[in-house]
């Protein structure tokens, strides 16, 4: 999960060619401190250095190569069919209003289904192939591309639409001519998140029993505590995502031969007036819109009644008709455990994105040397990252807390530097003018216009937590709800599958709605201009 | 028989309001007719609620009460038809097109034929010769508006209604606006409403000057503008007529009592 932030990039003026410098000598003395402390570690089976890494690529080019080629094409396969979805129902929703609180509503409930049982019923449902790749790949595409081309297409002026208007033309004209052009922007800073993603969600796809691939290369080496190939293949993984992102970015910006535009996150479901209302009808449309593709879909395909769970089966588990309570109550207790990494996980990272944020600001010259590999850590997939900090820092608490907030820091820093940066330039020159201290500069100006970047980031990193803390459930700590989806799907325990995936996707919907919740009442004290 | 595209047309504004879902009454029941073919200019100070008029004669917000008709129809009808243009006080040029295509959008808005001849006529007409195939971004403020007032008059619209379209640039082009511009739309029977708060402007453009009170609007004074034209920068007869609006202005800003005079 990644929130959709794009970094600016300036042209590579004096500054700019400084904080390059910074960059690639931040880069050096990070890989010798990586060197040192890996020989430091030696026999402990922890850190491979890089040189090890290195070796072990060299010597394992050829079965690498393939694994890489299997993966990259169903990471292509998938991103494009995924895009396509996207751009069709970003389309929809634009030609008829009506129909995008479904949409947003529908992809937010998608984006929230837990990779760690989809994954396992995709290949149930898709046999042994690249299905399951492919589709994982589509799924974690589809909403990164999906959310920002929704902003773009509505990001234009209304006197834009006004034109439209007055030559007594309607909104399926206003989409051709005004806003599919206006949205390609969005489209391509979109894309350029989708890239990784696609990455990532194959790699998820391989781990659930794939013949091929770098995520089955990477099970079989943390199995055999192959320190050196686990952190080749992670290298292998973060590289190619980064050129991912870095390749389709560059295109975007040929593209649209400009700066791509900020987007943090999905507009807030409903706000102002009728708030709750609209928000109670827009969730429920979306529940109902679910119910029908997942009810339809089980009748469409013609799922065996061993695997498919009806919405009223599900039912049945939770009101304790079908097993006596049983699941249900092995659900919540799982649920209670996961709660322990998560909460502070999550808040940890949010505090650690403020406070490194607001800590460049204050000291400028770190952004050269924090923010590209920041830009760059947010596209390596989770499924890398897992592993690697299981053998930093082991399976037990530490290790999962620090995964969650490394999944929810890089977008809260990102978008809260954005924020930081939005602080109007009149306000901080009368600032300037009384000479004021730069943390009360902080606390006065930057921080309240930093605000709406923060809470979409917080809103955003919801299922981004969820999707980390089931994660490393599953690859390390085996408690949790995230172990008992994996253990569930691997003994075909298909009630407590269906189960823990309707509690974890209402849990993270809940926790995105609470946070959007905070979000619209300190916006209308401390930006009223952005709560509507 | 189809009407003439070029015949202007007759608004008819009957006991028309606006008030907004949150309260705001921006526009009290106005009565009034545009004549076909005549320029009228509605001033009155910011915020009062004269681009709302003219946004319920574009057919963009719906009257609340009251109506409006653009030849016995509402104003949605004649913009199917492609006989209604307006021109805002930003330019909404689209970025990605050239000034070219942006006249063209027009036309293909109305769906209308592009018509290559008539864009290059209308592009030297405004003054903007040679740069048709420039990105609005790389023109200047005034030369942005002088490419959307194109854009308006590119359809040879019945019914032309401009809301502040010299709002956004300095004085000096404002000025050179004012006077070169207004001669593509006069004289060629098109019935023009153009909203200022520019008195001096009001006074250039006008065939008539309805003066509208702070919000909500309601006509404050409705004054005949009978100089000859084309009008010259300094006219006695012009001074007069400038202060006769700025009076109503004034009898309006100090509360006084809707009055209608002449029309």
């Amino acid at each position: 999960m990644i929130v959709a932030v794009t970094a600016s990039i300036r042209p590579l003026a004096a500054p700019a060619r400084r904080d390059a410098a910074v960059g690639v000598a931040g880069v050096v003395v990070a890989l010798v401190a990586w060197e040192v402390l890996a020989r430091s570690l030696e026999g402990a089976f922890v850190l491979a250095a890089p040189t090890a890494v290195v070796v072990a690529i060299v010597d394992n080019g050829p079965l690498l190569g393939r694994a890489l080629a299997a993966t990259g094409s169903t990471a292509l396969a998938g991103f494009v069919i995924g895009n396509l979805a996207a751009v069709a129902l970003a389309g929809l929703a634009a030609a008829w209003p009506r129909s995008q609180r479904t949409v947003t509503g529908l992809a937010l409930i998608v984006v929230c289904l837990p990779l760690v049982a989809t994954a396992p019923l995709l290949r149930v449902l898709l046999g042994p192939g690249d299905g399951p790749q492919i589709a994982l790949a589509a799924l974690a595409v589809y909403y990164t591309t999906l959310i920002p081309l929704l902003v773009g297409l509505r990001a234009v002026p209304d006197t834009w639409l006004d034109l439209v208007r007055v030559a007594g033309r309607g909104a399926v004209t206003a989409l051709v001519v005004v806003r599919a052009r206006a949205s390609v922007p969005y489209l391509a800073a979109g894309l350029q998140i989708a890239a990784p993603a696609a990455f990532l969600g194959a790699m998820v796809g391989e781990f659930t029993g794939a013949e091929r691939g770098l995520g089955v290369l990477t099970i079989r080496a943390s199995r055999d505590l192959d320190v050196d190939l686990t952190w080749a293949l992670a290298t292998i993984a973060a590289a190619v995502s980064m050129l991912a992102y870095a390749i389709v970015g560059m295109i975007g910006r040929a593209a649209t031969g400009g700066q791509p535009p900020t987007i943090l996150a999905a507009p807030r479901i409903a706000a102002g007036p009728g708030r709750v209302r609209r928000t109670l009808a827009s969730t429920a449309s979306a529940v109902v819109a679910t119910i029908v593709l997942w009810w339809g879909g089980i009748i469409l395909l013609g799922i065996t009644p061993f695997v498919a769970r009806t919405p009223l089966d599900v039912v049945g588990i939770f009101a304790g008709t079908r097993d006596g309570g049983l699941t249900r109550d092995a659900l919540f207790a799982a649920l209670c455990d996961t709660a322990v990494y998560v909460v502070p996980g999550y808040i940890a990272g949010l505090a650690a994105g403020v406070l490194l944020a607001v800590l460049i600001v204050l000291a400028p010259g770190a952004s050269g040397a924090i923010m590209p590999v920041a830009v760059a850590l947010r596209s390596v997939p989770i499924v890398t990252s897992a592993p690697l900090i299981v053998l930093l820092l082991g399976r037990g608490s530490l290790g999962a807390i620090t995964l969650i907030a490394v999944m929810v820091f890089f977008p809260t820093l990102v978008a809260c530097l954005h924020g930081l940066r939005q602080a109007p330039g009149q306000v901080l020159d009368v600032m300037a003018v009384y000479a004021t201290a730069p943390w009360r500069v902080v606390v006065r100006a930057r921080i309240p216009a930093m605000l709406p970047a923060f809470f979409a980031a917080a809103r955003m990193s919801v299922p981004a937590a969820v999707l980390a803390v089931t994660v490393v459930e599953w690859l390390a700590t085996g408690t949790g709800i995230g172990a008992l989806m994996a253990r569930s799907a691997s003994l075909s325990n298909y009630d407590a599958l269906a189960g823990a995936v309707v509690l974890v996707t209402a849990v993270a919907a809940l926790g995105y709605a609470a946070v959007g919740a905070i979000e619209t009442r300190m916006l209308a004290r401390y930006a009223p201009e952005q709560a509507s | 028989m189809a009407p003439d595209r070029r015949a202007g047309v007759t608004v008819t504004v009957d006991a028309a309001t606006k008030v907004y879902p949150d309260g705001t009454e921006a526009v009290a029941p106005i009565t009034l007719t545009l004549d076909p073919g005549r320029t009228t200019v509605l001033v009155g100070p910011s915020g009062c609620g004269k681009s709302t008029l003219l946004r319920m004669i574009a057919g963009l917000e719906s009257a609340t009460a009251g109506e409006v008709l653009v030849d016995g129809e509402p104003p949605t009808i004649v913009q199917r038809r492609g006989e209604l243009a307006v021109a805002f006080q930003d330019p909404s040029l689209l970025p990605w097109r050239s000034v070219a295509a942006n006249i063209a959008l027009a036309r293909e808005l109305a769906r209308l034929d592009r018509d290559d001849e008539r864009v290059a006529e209308l592009i030297d007409l405004v003054g903007l010769t040679g740069f048709a195939a420039t990105k609005p971004a790389a023109l200047s403020g005034g030369m942005r508006q002088r490419a959307a007032i194109a854009r308006a008059l590119a359809t040879d619209p019945r019914l032309l209604l401009l809301d502040e379209p010299f709002g956004a640039v300095d004085e000096l082009t404002r000025q050179q606006l004012a006077r070169e511009l207004p001669a593509l739309w006069e004289g060629g029977g098109t019935t023009t409403l153009l909203v200022t708060h520019s008195v001096a402007e009001a006074v250039r453009l006008a065939d008539r000057v309805i003066v509208l009170s702070p919000r909500p609007a309601r006509v404050l004074a409705d004054i005949p503008i009978k100089l000859p034209r084309p009008r010259r920068d300094s006219d006695p007869a012009a001074d007069r007529l400038e202060r006769a609006v700025v009076e109503a202005l004034e009898r309006g800003h100090a509360g006084g009592d809707a009055a209608q005079t002449g029309g």
